[in-house]
């Protein structure tokens, strides 16, 4: 108890410690000079004896100084942690006298922590934390370009310190017990190398392993490894089967190492084949990557991949590039390419969860408030008391402080468990989902959210209660005083809440409609009753083109038999199941003069015939695929009607002539397609060719779709087709039998995540914001329940007094609304990239929706304005 | 002489400044005098050596300081004994004087010291 006292003794005298050393030095000496001179000495000597007798007088007024400093500075600190202790003990005992209130904000605080922690953690692992690699900051993308490109490039670029290239590829892979598809991907040698990363068992790929014949090794992923191989260390050196050629395991890689992405199962040399020229310059699939030389910074690599690609135009033997070829070629961090467009999905995200975080921050805020006015006599009396307003303050915000600390424990834990949900949710294409954990940088950051949550939310209904208690020491409270200070805070807080939850259901309402809107687009096929089915015949075994041909006829004979099948046919690249790849074309009599660039056309797929059948596409003109344009009979195509429209666009396609840019025979259009999309709904412009699949170029490889047209449900097949492929042949696998429905499903899977994820969060928004609206109008009317009831002994109508009410509480909301009107209308635009068939400011959406708020705010106040048409006027006179 | 009062001063300064302080609150200077004034300038201490010790008794609770007002009315820091250093005082004070009689007892046993 003296020590208490003590302290805060302490506290109004706070001096200087130096100065206090030396008061009482100097009183010392004084009263010895003193004494001196009543024993009679003079004056000058008095002095000097006092200073005498006291010995060192700097030694020891240094000595208590530095004792001084350091006591006082441990009495403080241990002051400031007393009282922090206290304020929380204070705060949680008052915390537990008001359940209801604390429960309220506690679950809105947990709720809106817990989301940001979950969405955040998902920042940090994908966005955020450097790549799995070593110094990753110096690998950088290169873009995408041909094997021919990507060597003359690796001979001429100086800034690169080693280059590297890859390209994704699934094969048939067969050890023996079963035949599966696996997705993986050809590396040049040096990849790991330019990763830095190694293998975690056996060894990387030598340099001889990226000629063509030698490249027969393989890297497994540590997921395969544990599957098929049940992590058994043996099996380096084993041998088997991928596109039916052995292969040797010469390694198995850190489970870290998913590249370039998840579904990557095993790694193979990529080997380079100058030979055949068409696939040196004609594929410009590989991606490539490198690692920038040390002292070379990224934007001097960038020039220099400026300078020198372009001059790689002369290079291509194929075919002349345009005055244009890769003047866009341009140096990218590897982490951004690697993120890609889930980096805006992500930010995208976590602004929405920030937004629905900051509402009910204002909800507590509001509950703070009416709380704090329900408490202003004891904080009317702790003022009297001489608790200094900062001091108050501190003990407030401490409560707020802990309520939000409470709240992101309970978050956190929320967190955890929505995490593992989250992830199965996230769309195929989001790179690193593996690697998204609470970690010690998400807790951190979820630490910082609770604290400056727990302020922003404390200070206001803080710096308001200690106002009020001040003020109304004399008055000790009298409940008229706080009411219009605190109405227009209150009221200033819904509006704002009104406000950010029209910008989130702003932005949530144009994805739902851009959703329903990519959902409704015509992709140019029937995909009800189309089923799909992904058959791998491996390449080896299949070598002679007269086996698969025998084999795909025999298996689609099989299929049309079926009962409940209507037709069937097969396709080497099935639409928006994976990338559809086309090429610069000639086309007879028409840019042959060298001078202009050849066109593209977007997508190339060989078919069988009975496919645009199937799959329900629209023959336009001409004819389509038979079974007599075999092989060795004279190349023919089918076009889509873009193509022929842009080529001939006076003129009727059948019966011209088309080629592939490198060196083929012509092929004779013989008929004319509808349009389809091809790799996404959003598709603008789809050109397509299509070929008879027995004349289809040998890079093709022997994987085809069989599609069928069922009678019925188109499920029941799925089955028959597992089993007529099981029963043709083992050793080829199966895989991706869906429904086309299933597959236009997943092609929107991204657009269908955002959509539902922002649109929970607006929900949230809008029963906040609704709750927020009838909190404030339910506290004001039983703060102006003697105004009412005098209002309605004066002969107000139940209407009147119901619209006084009501119009506060939509006047509050009206004004939220048109804030958040105009914050939607600059923040949105940040959402363009994910719309689809809707404008980022959509005049239907801006209108909507602040009308919405309107009616909620109308229907969130009519209970509380019902209320106090209830108010007895007597009752309501006597109570103050 | 004077040498070895003094390092007896320094054992037992604690001691003096505690029984000093038994009465009733006291600042450096009355410490001082009043240590002056019984020991008869026998023991004579040097005054500045009396501020750390009276630091090193606060920092182990025997004694608490506080600015009050002193006799000729100006701003003086008040030592006070507290409840932990009068039982201190008390344990020193037993062994101190059991030990001087003992010693006292030897010197005064035949045969005298001249």
């Amino acid at each position: 108890m003296s020590e208490a006292r003590w302290t805060r003794y302490l506290r109004f005298i706070r001096r200087d410690v130096a100065a206090d050393v030396d008061e009482e030095l100097e009183f010392h000496i004084a009263m010895r000079e003193q004494r001196n001179l009543a024993l009679g000495m003079s004056p000058g000597s008095a002095r000097a004896d006092a200073v005498e007798r006291f010995g060192d007088v700097d030694g020891v007024r240094k000595r208590l100084v530095n004792h001084d400093a350091r006591r006082q500075t441990s009495r403080d600190r241990r002051e400031y942690i007393a009282d922090c202790l206290q304020d929380v003990r204070f705060g949680w005992r008052s915390l537990r006298r008001a359940p209801a209130f604390a429960t309220a904000a506690i679950l809105t605080l947990a709720l809106g922590i817990g989301a940001n922690a979950a969405i955040f953690s998902a920042v940090e692992a994908i966005v955020l934390r450097p790549l799995p690699y070593s110094r990753p900051d110096e690998l950088v993308s290169v873009g995408t370009g041909s094997s021919g490109e990507f060597v003359a490039l690796r001979e001429r670029v100086r800034s690169f310190e080693s280059m590297a290239a890859f390209v994704t590829q699934t094969h048939p892979f067969d050890d023996g017990d079963e035949a599966v598809r696996l997705e993986g991907a050809a590396i040049t040698t040096n990849l790991l190398a330019t990763l830095g990363v190694k293998p975690l068992l056996g060894r990387a790929f030598t340099e001889e392993e990226g000629v063509l014949g030698n490249n027969t090794t393989l890297l497994l992923s540590y997921g395969l490894w544990q599957r098929r191989f049940g992590g058994s260390h043996d099996v380096i050196g084993r041998r088997i089967l991928l596109e039916g050629v052995p292969h040797t395991i010469v390694g198995v890689m850190p489970p870290s190492f998913q590249f370039p992405d998840k579904e990557a199962q095993y790694w193979q040399p990529y080997a380079f084949n100058p030979a055949n020229v068409g696939f040196t310059w004609a594929v410009g699939d590989k991606r490539i990557i490198a690692r920038i030389a040390g002292g070379v910074t990224l934007a001097q690599a960038d020039r220099e991949l400026r300078a020198v690609w372009p001059t790689l135009r002369k290079l291509n033997p194929l075919w002349e590039p345009g005055p244009d070829y890769r003047l866009d070629a341009s140096v990218r961090p590897l982490q951004d390419s690697v993120v890609g467009s889930a980096r805006t999905l992500l930010w995208i995200l976590f602004g929405c969860v920030l937004l629905v975080l900051l509402i009910g921050c204002v909800n507590v805020a509001n509950l703070l408030l009416a709380r704090a006015t329900a408490r202003e006599r004891e904080l009317a009396v702790r003022a009297a008391l001489g608790g200094g307003r900062g001091r108050l303050i501190r003990q407030l915000v401490t409560e707020s402080l802990l309520l939000s600390g409470i709240g992101s424990v309970l978050g956190v834990a929320l967190a955890y468990v929505a995490l593992r949900w989250f992830v199965t949710l996230m769309p195929a294409g989001v790179p690193r989902t593996h690697e998204i954990t609470l970690n010690g940088t998400v807790l951190g950051f979820t630490a910082a959210v609770a604290i400056v949550a727990g302020i922003l939310f404390g200070i206001i209904p803080a710096l308001r209660a200690t106002t009020v208690a001040r003020s109304a020491v004399g008055t000790a409270g009298r409940r008229a005083t706080a009411g219009v200070a605190h109405h227009r805070i209150a009221g200033m807080l819904v509006a704002a809440e009104v406000a950010l939850a029209v910008l989130l259901s702003v932005a949530s309402v144009l994805l739902v409609r851009s959703f329903s809107a990519l959902r409704n687009v015509e992709p140019g096929f029937e995909a009800t009753t189309v089923i799909a089915a992904r058959v791998s015949p491996p390449g080896e075994r299949y070598r002679d083109p007269a086996r698969i041909t025998s084999f795909y006829s025999g298996l689609l004979d099989k299929v049309r038999a079926t009962p409940g099948v209507r037709s069937a046919a097969a396709v080497d690249k099935l639409p928006m199941a994976q990338s559809i790849w086309g090429a610069a074309v000639r086309v007879e009599g028409q840019f042959e003069d060298g001078k202009h660039p050849l066109p593209d056309i977007g997508h190339f797929q060989a078919v069988t015939p009975g496919y645009f059948e199937t799959m329900g596409i629209r023959l336009l003109r001409g004819r389509a695929f038979s079974d007599a344009d075999r092989g060795d009979q004279p190349p023919v195509a089918v076009i889509s009607q873009s193509v022929a429209r842009h080529f001939w666009p006076n003129d009727d396609a059948v019966g011209k002539r088309i080629g592939y840019a490198w060196d083929s025979p012509w092929m004779t259009v013989i008929g004319v397609v509808a349009d389809t999309k091809q790799d996404s709904l959003r598709d603008t412009l789809s050109t397509s060719m299509y070929v008879p699949w027995q004349q289809r170029s040998r890079m093709s490889g022997n994987e085809m779709w069989l599609v069928a047209r069922a009678a019925g449900e188109p499920t029941s097949l799925a089955g028959v087709l597992r089993r007529l492929v099981q029963e043709a042949d083992r050793s080829v696998p199966i895989s991706d039998v869906r429904t086309m429905e299933m597959v236009l499903a997943d092609s929107v899977q991204k657009a269908r995540f955002t959509t539902l994820l922002v649109s929970a969060f607006a929900c949230a928004a809008l029963i906040l914001g609704a709750v927020g609206i009838y909190g404030v109008m339910s506290y004001l009317v039983a703060q102006r329940a003697q105004e009412m009831g005098i209002r309605m002994a004066l002969g107000a109508s139940v209407r009147d007094v119901m619209g006084l009410v009501v119009s506060r509480g939509a006047r509050l909301a009206a004004t939220g609304a048109a804030v958040g009107v105009v914050a939607a209308f600059i923040a949105t635009r940040a959402l363009s990239s994910l719309l689809y068939g809707v404008g980022a400011r959509d005049p239907l959406t801006f209108v909507a929706v602040p009308l919405l708020f309107l009616i909620v705010a109308v229907a969130a106040s009519s209970a509380p304005a019902w209320r106090a048409t209830r108010v007895d006027p007597v009752r309501a006179l006597r109570a103050d | 002489m004077e040498r070895d009062s003094n390092d007896l001063l320094q054992g037992t300064l604690a001691i003096l400044i505690l029984k000093t302080l038994l009465p009733g609150p006291a600042h450096g200077y009355a410490i001082a005098r009043w240590v002056e004034d019984t020991t008869g300038d026998v023991l004579r201490i040097e005054e500045g050596s009396l501020y750390p010790a009276l630091r090193r008794l606060e920092d182990r609770g025997w004694v608490t300081s506080d600015w009050g007002v002193s006799e000729n009315n100006r701003r003086a820091r008040f030592y006070t004994l507290t409840a932990a250093g009068r039982k201190h005082l008390r344990n020193e004070a037993t062994v101190w004087l059991k030990y001087s009689q003992a010693v006292t007892r030897v010197l005064r046993a035949a045969p005298a010291i001249a």
